[in-house]
């Protein structure tokens, strides 16, 4: 007898218990559509994204951004999350990453875009450098938020203290080159390379390219590129004209500039290099390229959209408004109308002074041309070009002409 | 009489010198011995005083050449900087919140886990049926494949749940008795209980849950401790696991914010003495049980492999 | 914030469904007892089968089924972004793509690349060959090849390291537990502090070892510093330099293997029976013999399982080198190379393949250590019963 009520009693708990067993994470009705909104930033960051969102939310009247921060391990997180669908409705892609356009797994928002006059969903007024790496796979796949040229930092007391003229944006790269020697000595050194600024820049300033634009080829190998790898291994490490690596890894790279060891330092447009304290700094364009631009790699990233999401139009909604206010709160913007001084101070007052210097080296900046498997492009690239020849281990044909073959293994086939 | 107290006496003095020298050779034998365990006390002992050294020290003293043992000043501060920059990954993230997660998963794993372990060890050693020393075989042999193996597809099987990112896959499994060797170590526990206690006790009345509970379970203390001593640090250090599954970072456990200190903060130089701060925290709670429960501990984990 | 779910918010769900499949779970062992009783098995077989229940049905859902799913993946190419695999027109070229070696003669001025050439047959994009090694045989030169390097030199690398540190953290483990048996006084504390390593978090041991082989600041290149100044080298960069970080991991790996063996060791020196030591001290036997034909036979259990649970342990390396980051080009441990197959470049299906010859790998292993102990492990039952014969 008491075994069947013990029975009966657990059978009732089942049946109470079972219905409170949610299925899975569900959102909770609401009048407006939640759109969850991603991106990598720390926290400093992160407080101003989360005011940006804040000001969209209040006049909004169909949707509301909730927004996570995933500052660690931001590709990985995102990629497990996309491939178990609980990925957020919009996110951040760094230009590499933009390559999972090829994978569908983010929304082509062309047909949005051609109905659309508001300037941010303009593809005219953005730089086509910049854009090529929204427009790709047939599709626009998101929107630029941010162009960072690489442009040249300077510390103008240790050129006083050498007597030397400042860098211009009639540098060539022989007379960068000398000045890098000419301003190495004990306390200093001229110049700083370490994987960064790419090696792609100075391909390209050389008239080299690393993908071709039909993205076809990977012509590494050409005498252009060549004279432009040369360039890189002739200054990386080499404690003539660079930082070695052993005093970069003690030191740190951008920290060696700031800690006026180091001359010239060349970093992106958006870095606080010029605003360290006791630090006197200049900004200039990067050194001519062989057509008398200042070629310069644009460091550029896009806002783009979960193919998955529920709610396309108003995540479209959400992305043309996040992009608009971001373009207003990072520099430098991707847009063409929005490169002025009078915008880029508005968005940062501390690049007063060099915003001139800038915003020259903005229109001949250059993005990469994504294909769909970038990141084994990258790795290769990385792995059996950068690496090996920034540390001699062969000739920088050699390396060019087998890194080609590799390379060329993974781009598109047509 | 005179004689052989002579002989005794001569016998005394030629034996003398050997003994003497054994009695030498032991002592000898006993302080090289004495000298080996401390050596390896040192080699054991050094990395750890390190580890709490360093997460005792200012960043400059990390430079500091010859390296201090006893940091100067002591900076107890690191703990405290370590746990708020934590909080300065992402809003909401707290030290607190980190060690809630931690334990939330630890605990629900490591019931679940010894409880279901105890209830299979107590069926594979009490009961014959037919298939028994297969399935247990079988069992046995799940120790070889490696997690490598399953790690995709239990990711995909999770996906079809819709329970990815949530700490299910960390815990809720565990119900299912998913550690092969803890059911081994408790069968071999219950195997040495002799078979009268239960008999008695069916003489009674008792039915088998009741034995379990109130027989069998008392009886394999050492063994049930030493698992849960066990469950516990696995659980505590899995690291695999959260990795795969979770992605929100306010629901981390401690061994993923500890990668924080590798990764996000610490762009240009490791911050060494927050990252041994870290590990000492980390390392504290399982030293701490350990300690406690160390002498049911050893027992209970040495009775299986010695006697399997 | 808004973004936080909250700490509730994330627990809640998880422990009611927790909770709901205990309850379930008990539910179905009463019923399968209840099922079983009905068709008429003994209480006995009825009980014991529903209380192993919790373990077949994991096992089933666990274990076979992804085993099961991971074999089929293997065939498969599946991108972790994809909705559901892709066929694969080569139905085996996951496996030949880890697997492929080629050895081709190398002619003056030929770039290895050139010569070896990709991967023939049906594949669904260029695998190209890559060197590995160069060599000289009978006067001509050779470059050996393979399509996946990175994953042989990650085998190669973790052999190796099972190989060496397997052996020598047994014979470690052996002698502190011999030390230990020589009736010293406190005994439980020594045992005790040599299980220490053993207890501390994997991650936080391979930050340690990090921090202690930091070549420039780390503890044991101040150690050696004389000898560096002696030999006049340079300080050794442990887990950088591409011939020490072997070494380093299995230094590493030693500190922490002693303890548990020992513990394991010790209680099985103690369970030797006396009476077999004074017999041998009667028939004049000295200190070697009596350890070679009483403590290793005795102990034989002991070290085979402590042989069979470290192989495991050591070819399936996975947190240390998580948080302790080395050149891929060195090798990495299988499994987390696997892992970074899986979930970092999201190839699923290779990481399948992958996985089940890291599996198969493991199994062999542990099949030549059982194969290998009928010749070396000594049971005390069997000796019964052969007594009894």
């Amino acid at each position: 007898m008491t075994k069947y009520l013990r029975s009966a009693v657990l059978l009732l708990l089942v049946a109470a218990l079972l219905p409170l067993v949610p299925a899975g994470t569900k959102a909770l009705a609401q009048d407006k559509v939640t759109l969850r909104v991603t991106n990598w930033a720390g926290v400093d960051e992160a407080a101003e994204f989360q005011a940006i969102v804040d000001e969209i939310n209040a006049t909004a009247t169909d949707f509301e951004l909730v927004y996570e921060p995933k500052p660690d391990d931001y590709y990985v997180q995102l990629q497990t999350q996309l491939a178990g669908g609980t990925a957020p409705d919009l996110f951040w892609l760094d230009q590499n990453h933009m390559a999972w356009a090829y994978q569908d797994v983010l929304l082509d928002i062309n047909s949005y875009l051609e109905a659309d006059d508001r300037g941010a969903a303009d593809p005219a007024d953005y730089y086509p450098g910049v854009w090529q790496i929204v427009a790709l796979n047939n599709g626009i796949y998101g929107l630029p938020w941010i162009a960072q040229p690489v442009v040249l930092y300077y510390n103008k007391d240790i050129f006083d203290e050498m007597g030397m003229d400042y860098p211009t944006a009639e540098w060539t790269w022989d007379q960068f080159q000398q000045a890098a020697i000419d301003l190495t000595n004990e306390e200093h050194y001229g110049f700083i390379l370490n994987s960064w600024p790419p090696i792609h820049m100075f391909i390209w300033s050389m008239g080299g390219e690393v993908v071709s634009e039909d993205l076809q080829t990977s012509p590494i190998d050409t005498p252009e590129a060549i004279a432009g790898a040369q360039l890189y291994a002739d200054m990386i490490y080499n404690p003539e004209c660079c930082a070695p690596e052993e005093v970069i890894a003690e030191e740190g790279n951008a920290e060696m500039f700031k800690a006026g060891r180091v001359a010239m330092f060349m970093g992106g447009a958006a870095d606080d290099l010029d605003r360290v304290e006791g630090l006197n700094v200049g900004v200039s364009p990067v050194p001519q390229d062989v057509n008398g631009g200042n070629t310069t790699f644009a460091w550029t990233a896009a806002t783009v959209i979960n193919a998955d999401t529920e709610n396309p139009d108003l995540a479209y909604e959400a992305l043309v408004q996040l992009t608009e206010a971001i373009q207003n709160w990072k520099i430098v913007s991707p847009r063409i109308s929005q490169t002025t001084i009078e915008h880029l101070v508005a968005s940062e007052p501390r690049k007063e002074a060099n915003a001139e210097a800038i915003l020259a080296a903005v229109p001949d900046m250059r993005a990469l041309r994504i294909i769909p498997r970038q990141d084994e492009w990258d790795t290769i690239f990385w792995e059996d070009f950068q690496d090996p020849l920034f540390h001699g281990e062969d000739s920088v044909e050699n390396l060019a002409a087998d890194a080609r073959i590799l390379l060329e293994d993974v781009l598109p086939i047509e | 009489m005179s004689t052989s107290a002579q002989t005794l006496d001569r016998d005394a003095t030629m034996i003398d010198p050997l003994a003497q020298r054994r009695r030498r050779m032991d002592l000898l034998a006993r302080v090289l011995i004495y000298f080996l365990l401390l050596v390896g006390a040192a080699i054991i002992l050094i990395p750890v005083l390190w580890m709490i050294s360093t997460s005792l020290k200012t960043e400059s003293q990390l430079f500091v050449y010859p390296p201090k043992w006893v940091p100067d000043p002591i900076e107890f501060s690191n703990y405290v900087d370590a746990w708020n920059s934590l909080g300065s990954i992402a809003p909401g993230l707290t030290f607190w919140r980190i060690i809630g997660n931690t334990l939330f998963i630890t605990v629900l794993a490591m019931f679940a886990e010894m409880f279901s372990a105890a209830v299979v060890a107590y069926g594979f050693a009490r009961f014959y049926f037919k298939g028994r020393d297969v399935i247990f075989f079988i069992m046995l042999a799940t120790m070889m494949i490696p997690p490598t193996l399953t790690r995709v597809p239990a990711f995909l099987i999770w996906r079809e749940l819709g329970l990815l990112n949530t700490y299910d896959p960390l815990t809720v499994p565990a119900w299912f008795a998913w550690g092969p060797t803890y059911i081994f170590l408790l069968r071999q526990f219950f195997m040495t209980i002799p078979r009268d206690m239960e008999d008695a006790a069916t003489v009674d009345g008792a039915n088998p849950i009741q034995i379990f509970f109130y027989i069998m379970l008392p009886l394999v203390k050492p063994a049930f401790l030493a698992i849960g001593v066990l469950s516990f640090q696995g659980n505590w250090n899995n690291f695999e696991s959260p990795l795969i599954y979770l992605n929100t970072t306010q629901m981390f456990p401690l061994v993923l914010a500890i990668r924080f200190f590798q990764e996000s903060l610490s762009k240009e130089a490791p911050k060494w003495h927050y990252m041994m701060a870290m590990a000492t925290m980390m390392a504290a709670p399982i030293l701490a049980l350990f300690f406690v429960a160390q002498r049911y501990f050893i027992e209970g984990l040495t009775v299986g492999a010695v006697k399997g | 914030m808004k973004g936080d779910p909250g700490a509730f918010a994330t627990y809640y769900p998880t422990l009611l469904r927790y909770v709901g499949v205990a309850v379930g779970l008990a539910i179905l062992m009463y019923g399968v007892y209840r099922l079983l009783r009905a068709l008429g098995a003994k209480q006995e077989s009825a009980t014991g089968f529903s209380l192993i229940l919790p373990w077949i049905v994991g096992f089933v859902i666990f274990t076979a089924f992804p085993i099961g799913l991971s074999f089929y993946l293997s065939f498969t190419e599946y991108n972790i972004l994809w909705d559901s695999p892709k066929a694969l027109e080569d139905k085996l070229f996951n496996y030949k793509r880890a697997l492929s070696i080629k050895v081709v003669e190398l002619h003056e001025g030929e770039r290895p690349i050139q010569v070896l050439g990709t991967m023939s047959g049906n594949t669904p994009e260029t695998v190209r060959y890559r060197e590995l090694a160069q060599f000289t045989f009978r006067g001509k030169h050779y470059v050996l090849g393979a399509t996946d390097g990175y994953f042989l030199k990650g085998v190669w690398l973790t052999l190796r390291y099972a190989v060496i540190s397997v052996p020598l953290g047994m014979l470690g483990a052996l002698g502190v537990a011999l030390l230990l048996n020589q009736n010293i006084k406190g005994v439980g504390f020594w045992r005790t502090l040599y299980y220490v390593p053993a207890v501390l978090p994997a991650a936080a041991v391979a930050l340690l070892w990090f921090w202690i082989f930091a070549p420039n600041r780390g503890l044991i290149n101040w150690f050696l510093k004389p000898l560096y100044a002696l030999l006049g080298v340079e300080p050794l960069g442990w887990f950088t330099d591409a011939s020490l970080v072997l070494p380093s991991f299995i230094i590493m790996g030693m500190w922490g293997i002693f303890g548990a063996n020992t513990v394991i060791l010790l209680a099985g020196l103690k369970n030797i029976p006396k009476e077999l030591y004074e017999a041998a001290a009667i028939d004049g036997a000295g200190n070697w013999v009596k350890f070679r034909r009483i403590t290793i036979p005795m102990l034989s259990p002991a070290l085979f399982y402590n042989l069979v649970t470290n192989t495991i342990a050591a070819l399936t390396v996975f947190t240390q080198q998580a948080f302790i980051p080395t050149n891929r080009e060195d090798g990495w441990f299988v499994n987390w190379f696997i892992y970074n197959e899986a979930f970092n470049y999201g190839h699923m299906g290779y990481a399948s393949a992958l996985g089940w010859m890291l599996a198969v790998l493991v199994i062999l292993l542990t099949l030549l250590i059982f194969r290998s102990s009928s010749a070396w492990v000594f049971y005390e039952g069997a000796r019964r019963q052969e007594g009894g014969a």
